[in-house]
């Protein structure tokens, strides 16, 4: 039963700027569900990366079966058995269900007939195998997320897999569809098939994983341990755990200051409910939650690219109806700094002057909409000076700048558009723990010139060393929240617990 | 493949072109004549071909707007190799195809090795041939057409049916049996459908790109040839107004221009379509620069159903969903 099929050894992968696996450790046995876990950046992909032979690692070694595994690319990992069902769908949308599952077998024979009657009563047999009530001849594009989701994993066993790696397969499915799911995982796994699962919903893995590894920042913070004695506060902690100092700042109390962002009893498009939240000039207020909390969502819809469906917004105490994000940003001067910078942030093809410039061109547009670059320049120049981007010139695309520098260009953009109110969402992800360092100053900065600062960070450390207010989320509603004491133990503590929290409540209904 | 009869493609088409013949033929029975129907199967025979020859790239996602230079370039080689070699035109015609093919193997190439997408890189071709089809005409055409080719251009064989329909036909069903039954074909659709799942399934999409740029390069290269043949002439200026046609058709006939799908029969009716309005114009005086005009508004129809079919598949999966 607990014969170890595939293995990964000190396995390290650094990106320039970036370590993001450093001496990673895994095994995956057979007949089991083995759960990866660990917070945005924690480096989980890249592993998963690695595995599918998409990225090889910089050292460290992979065995499967007992022998050395170097796949050359994800087609050799494939054939050699590793199955992936990715999160972004791997189906052709118009083929058939048949089609997709055997296209593997497709170009073999170019220009022989295909037998499409054959075909659909073989795929028939995978998806009585999965339990799945389709017909093979049905396009994919006609199916529920959930069948999709069948289909790919027909598709992977169909070409003997023994491993196969799930990433965030319930992201999308309803309750009762996951039920399927894991029924068939779980036939999956007595079959001794093995698989790894990624998922951020935490009763899920304990529902159905029996061993667990946790990254965090690259590193394992656990190794492929059974889950038993394992209650869902320890998997927490293993996920959140402090990882490094906190800066020396004093405690701070800003909620004296007048507010300048209120949310009172808002609920939105996307199933917020009964959101209250209060930024005051001057004060950072941290907004707390594990990964799918509804956080990023609740930014967004501030900032007017979601409707709100109740409730009421108050900016500087005057209540105001946010319609879209030119509104957010040139009327209410609230400005949004993306996680995800690479495709929400930055124009990655584009100058620095130009990403800089962007917001605010609009407003420094004189004569006849006319804009030179010296107006721009203007503008811009000393809060990229003040922010230290490093960078040849003003003209260098933003592409070409390290991560830590990227994320500047984006803060510096907000800057220049001297908005009263930031929501900063990950700042530190992909950057180097100096540069995190001077972000954090520079965000304690903002707050002390009287910007009001709404933060949003998955990393406890970072959370509690800059926020002065801290607002913990879960499953989109808020669920308290606590006067940061800067005392990494006992707020990481509180913090957990309001995230616990939700169990009571969701036992209690 | 339980979809209901007005699902398909070419269902919306085949409607509007049989409601269409109906009232214009009542209208102008002179519509129905047999001579006219000879003209308008012409038109279609030689229109299909260069809706084909587009819509095999829009299979794999891509454009190529050197259809109509290959066409041109494949026609004036084929009468300048009968008027100035004095070569049969048997051999001349597939001399002139295996050109047309080598032109369209060219753009797969470059596209596939370079990574240059296939509208700069057909944009490029475009004007390298035509820039040596005016270099070997100096812009005159090739007036000496053998008188077989010729009659084959125009003649039919059973009244009302033209020669020129036949390849037609003959191609529009190796393509539907290409597309539909073929691992090759269904390798295209696949590219075209998901590029990055296509390459993880086995798919050389490099060897599909090159293949499907060939066989668009074959096709305008018939259609080219074809055109000499109905017009009596290897005029250089054939092709140059082929693009917006080449794209109507197959969208008309319900091909995404994003990839991986596209409709053989969809298409021709497509051409049809086109074909009679054009066709309609003329009986009833009305000026022929409109067509231009109709053109538009049917690819913006035919686009706007597409999408509303989208539109609508989407909002039924979600509910099945939830």
């Amino acid at each position: 039963m607990n014969q170890t099929v595939f293995h990964a050894e000190g396995v390290t992968k650094t990106f320039p700027g970036v370590t993001a696996l450093e001496d990673v450790r895994l095994t995956l046995s057979k007949g089991s569900i083995h759960a990866l876990l660990g917070e945005n950046g924690a480096g989980k992909s890249t592993l998963i990366k690695v595995i599918t032979g998409v990225h090889r690692p910089d050292s460290g070694h992979l065995t499967l079966n007992g022998s050395a595994f170097e796949p050359s690319g994800p087609r050799d990992a494939i054939g050699h058995g590793i199955g992936v069902v990715h999160q972004e769908r791997n189906l052709i949308p118009r083929f058939s269900i048949g089609e997709n599952i055997f296209l593997e077998g497709l170009s073999a024979h170019p220009l022989k007939r295909i037998d499409y009657k054959k075909l659909f009563s073989d795929a028939r047999e995978w998806l009585d195998l999965l339990g799945v009530d389709a017909d093979p001849s049905m396009p994919v594009d006609r199916l529920s997320v959930a069948k999709i989701q069948l289909v790919e994993i027909a598709k992977a066993l169909s070409l003997n897999s023994r491993i196969l790696l799930l990433d965030e397969p319930t992201a999308s499915l309803t309750p009762h569809e996951t039920d399927t799911l894991f029924a068939i995982l779980r036939r999956l796994r007595d079959d001794g098939v093995s698989l790894m699962f990624v998922s951020h919903k935490l009763e899920e893995v304990q529902e159905i994983c029996d061993q667990v590894t946790v990254l965090r920042d690259g590193r394992n913070a656990c190794e492929s341990r059974t889950l038993e004695g394992l209650d869902r506060q320890a998997i927490v902690r293993l996920m959140i755990g402090r990882s490094e100092q906190i800066p020396d700042w004093s405690a701070r109390d800003r909620s004296t200051g007048d507010a300048a962002l209120q949310l009172k009893d808002v609920s939105t498009s996307l199933g917020h409910k009964q959101i209250d939240l209060t930024v005051h000039k001057g004060e950072i207020v941290g907004l707390y939650g594990l990964v799918g909390a509804g956080r990023s969502e609740l930014a967004k819809a501030i900032m007017g690219k979601f409707a709100m469906t109740g409730g009421s917004v108050l900016v500087k105490g005057k209540q105001v109806d946010i319609r879209s994000v030119a509104d957010a940003v040139g009327r209410y001067r609230i400005g949004y700094v993306s996680e995800d910078r690479k495709s929400e942030g930055l124009v990655l093809m584009h100058s620095v002057l130009e990403n800089v410039g962007m917001p605010i061109w609009r407003r420094l547009a004189g004569f006849a909409h006319l804009l030179t670059n010296r107006t721009v320049r203007r503008h811009t120049e000393p809060f990229i000076r003040k922010l230290e981007v490093r960078t040849p010139s003003l003209e260098q695309h933003v592409g070409n700048l390290s991560g830590g520098n990227q994320q500047k260009v984006s803060v510096a953009k907000w800057l220049a558009a001297e908005v009263e109110i930031l929501i900063v969402d990950e700042p530190s992800v992909g950057i180097d723990i100096k540069t995190k360092a001077y972000l954090h100053e520079l965000i304690r900065e903002l707050s002390d010139n009287g910007t009001a600062l709404l933060l949003i960070t998955s990393d406890m450390p970072e959370m509690i060393t800059l926020a002065d207010h801290i607002v913990v989320m879960n499953d989109y509603r808020v669920m308290g929240e606590i006067d940061n004491t800067r005392d990494y133990d006992t707020m990481s503590e509180r913090i957990m617990a309001l995230i616990q929290g939700e169990e009571t409540v969701a036992a209690g209904v | 493949m339980s979809r209901r009869i007005w699902e398909n493609d070419w269902f919306g088409p085949l409607l509007v072109v049989v409601v269409a013949v109906a009232i214009v033929g009542a209208l102008n029975p002179s519509f129905l004549s047999p001579f006219n129907i000879q003209i308008l199967l012409l038109a279609i025979s030689v229109n299909a071909m260069i809706a084909f020859s587009q819509m095999i790239i829009i299979a794999i996602g891509q454009m190529n707007l050197s259809v109509g230079a290959i066409g041109g370039l494949a026609a004036i080689a084929f009468g300048g190799m009968m008027e100035v070699w004095g070569i049969p035109w048997p051999i001349a015609a597939f001399l002139a195809l295996a050109l047309g093919l080598v032109a369209g193997l060219a753009n797969g190439v470059l596209v596939a090795f370079t990574g240059i997408s296939a509208f700069v890189i057909t944009l490029a071709t475009l004007s390298a041939y035509k820039g040596v089809n005016l270099g070997i005409t100096e812009a005159q055409p090739f007036y000496e057409i053998p008188a077989t080719v010729k009659a084959l251009g125009n003649e039919t064989f059973l009244h009302p049916l033209p020669w020129l329909i036949i390849p037609c036909v003959v191609v529009a069903l190796l393509l539907w049996y290409l597309l539909n039954r073929l691992p090759l074909g269904r390798s295209i659709l696949a590219v075209g459908g998901n590029e990055h799942a296509a390459e993880l399934s086995g798919i050389s999409v490099r060897g599909i790109v090159i293949t499907a740029h060939a066989v668009s390069g074959l096709l305008a290269a018939l259609a080219g040839i074809m055109l000499v043949g109905r017009l009596q002439l290897g005029q250089p200026t054939i092709g140059d107004d082929w693009l917006i046609l080449s794209f109507a058709a197959p969208v008309i006939g319900g091909a995404i221009l994003s990839g991986g799908h596209v409709s053989v029969a969809g298409t021709f009716l497509g051409v049809a379509i086109v074909a009679i309005f054009t066709q309609v114009l003329v009986l009833f005086n009305i000026d022929p620069f409109l067509v231009q005009v109709v053109l538009g508004v049917l690819i913006l129809w035919a686009v706007g159903i597409n999408r509303f079919r989208e539109v609508r598949a989407q909002r039924h999966a979600e509910q099945v969903a939830t």
